[in-house]
């Protein structure tokens, strides 16, 4: 071998090793692409929860104009008559809803992770506080499809826990009941979907 | 009637209108503010009905022309004879005399409330309006969201300075109640706002108990959850306490006239309970709305 072809030769490896090298570097990174963080896969989950939630406020939207706008007004049974219609076409439209329908196999861990790292955070305290003071419900059981039962108060959700959730439209909201997370049509007074046993046994 | 029981019933209605007198009085200034505030009253049981009547009775004395409700207006369902038990026919009086009402939510309240006319929400769960030289800042404090918290901001920083400011919601950011207690994650999220845009006055409800406490950062609060409900020894002794009241139900009288508040806190057998007067601190466009 001449010493141009050994030039050659010794270039060629050295420039493989580099190509390798770098190669390998860059799979590394990939790697670490591939395993999100945890910001990310919440970001996820809620991503997904938010489609599915505008899903179901533009199907509402629907059913709502099919019915005469609620007004102010000084007869309650009117108030009382729309919810209730509301509330039946909107079960008829979502009869064969489930549990998981809005809250998705990923948005229910994302909510799990919110839940436990505000719990267990700086806030934690004060928020288990809140929960406990806030008229805790103890047996209570709500199923999908169904009306939040009329009278039963509201346990107070801790308000910084709830800047970390994801915003909602204004016909619906998070409740929590027991230990579960409800997400509820405020106007139709029905469960959408839950979460059970979100929240720890002992707050 | 026997003739000394007849002196018994007179001396003693001497001596409680003696007594009265020679208590607080308002100044019924022309053009004052004059309001009630009562709170966790929608029972539909007799002492809310006892409230409400001596209520109507105050107000020959003392002409109120609206009352601010804290929340739990109407316990235990939402059906039209719950409306008319716990709120048409107690303050029937009142809503005779033109009375206007202006609810907040309670945890005990069907959101929908916020569509009855007679409770003045207009549709909204939180709004504000505004009264002679004073703003009223109604809150949801079942639901306190980033928007609820960009609104209130907004509202308090477009009111200026030059008029009162005065919030009113169900759960108190101090209380001695032995029930509930403050809501210090509600405080931290909306008790910045009330000193950075100069809130005077909040009235909150809830524990089902009379409570004014010592100023907090300027800020004066009272908890009036008793005008249905009531708590008996629900008072625990704290600090922050500059008076309290435990042993009946109670609703309260306002006056403002220019920078003064005055208010005498009831108990339905008309027995006052609290009473006295805030000034509000002078505030000019460069001292508040502070740090904006």
């Amino acid at each position: 071998m001449t010493t141009k072809r050994r030039l050659k030769y010794l270039l060629k490896t050295v420039m493989l090793g580099m190509f390798l090298a770098t190669a390998g570097a860059a799979l590394g990174t990939g790697q670490a692409a591939v395993s999100p963080s945890k910001e990310a896969k919440n970001a996820v989950g809620f991503n997904e929860f938010l489609h599915r939630v505008q899903a179901y406020v533009d199907l509402r939207k629907s059913i709502d104009s099919s019915l005469p706008a609620l007004k102010p007004t000084d007869q309650p049974e009117k108030i009382a008559n729309h919810q209730q219609a509301l509330a039946q076409r909107i079960r008829e439209a979502r009869r064969r809803a489930r549990r998981g329908d809005m809250f998705s196999e990923e948005a229910r861990k994302a909510f799990g992770r919110t839940v436990r790292e505000e719990l267990g955070g700086p806030h934690g305290h004060s928020a288990r506080t809140t929960i406990r003071q806030g008229e805790p419900l103890k047996t209570i059981h709500l199923h999908v499809n169904e009306p939040y039962p009329d009278g039963v108060p509201y346990t107070t959700l801790p308000p910084t826990l709830l800047l970390k959730f994801p915003k909602l439209p204004d016909q619906v909201a998070y409740r929590i009941v027991v230990r579960d997370l409800i997400l509820l049509d405020v106007e139709a007074n029905l469960v959408i979907d839950r979460i059970p046993d979100i929240f720890p046994e002992t707050i | 009637m026997p003739r000394p029981r007849i002196f018994v019933l007179a001396f003693i209605t001497l001596l409680v209108f003696w007594v009265r007198a020679d208590e607080f009085k308002f100044p019924l200034k022309m053009g004052s503010v004059r309001f009630a505030a009562i709170g966790d009253m929608g029972t539909g049981e007799a002492p809310q009905y006892e409230v409400a009547e001596r209520m109507n009775t105050e107000r020959q004395q003392f002409p109120f022309d609206f009352v601010i409700m804290l929340g739990d207006n109407i316990y235990g369902g939402s059906s039209p004879k719950d409306f008319e038990r716990k709120f048409e026919r107690p303050y029937k009086g009142l809503l005779d005399s033109s009375v206007k009402f202006y609810a907040s939510l309670g945890n005990h309240d069907n959101p929908n409330e916020r569509f009855y006319k007679f409770f003045n929400m207009n549709g909204s769960n939180y709004y504000s309006f505004k009264k002679g030289n004073v703003r009223f800042f109604a809150l949801d404090s079942n639901y306190m969201d980033a928007k609820q918290l960009a609104w209130l901001q907004k509202e308090l920083q477009d009111s200026g300075t030059s008029d009162w400011k005065i919030c009113f919601f169900h759960h108190p950011l101090y209380s001695s109640g032995k029930t509930h207690g403050s809501s210090i994650e509600l405080r931290s999220l909306i008790e910045p706002l009330f000193i950075k845009y100069g809130v005077d006055v909040v009235f909150s409800g809830h524990d089902h108990v009379y409570e004014r406490v010592r100023p907090e950062k300027g800020i004066y609060y009272f908890t009036e959850g008793s005008s249905g409900q009531l708590r008996p020894d629900g008072l625990a002794s704290t600090a922050m306490t500059d008076k309290g009241f435990d042993s009946d139900r109670t609703f309260m009288l306002v006056e403002i006239a220019g920078d003064v508040l005055y208010f005498e806190t009831l108990s339905r057998t008309g027995a006052v309970v609290d009473s006295g007067e805030l000034r509000r601190p002078v505030r000019t466009p460069e001292s508040g709305p502070q740090n904006k």
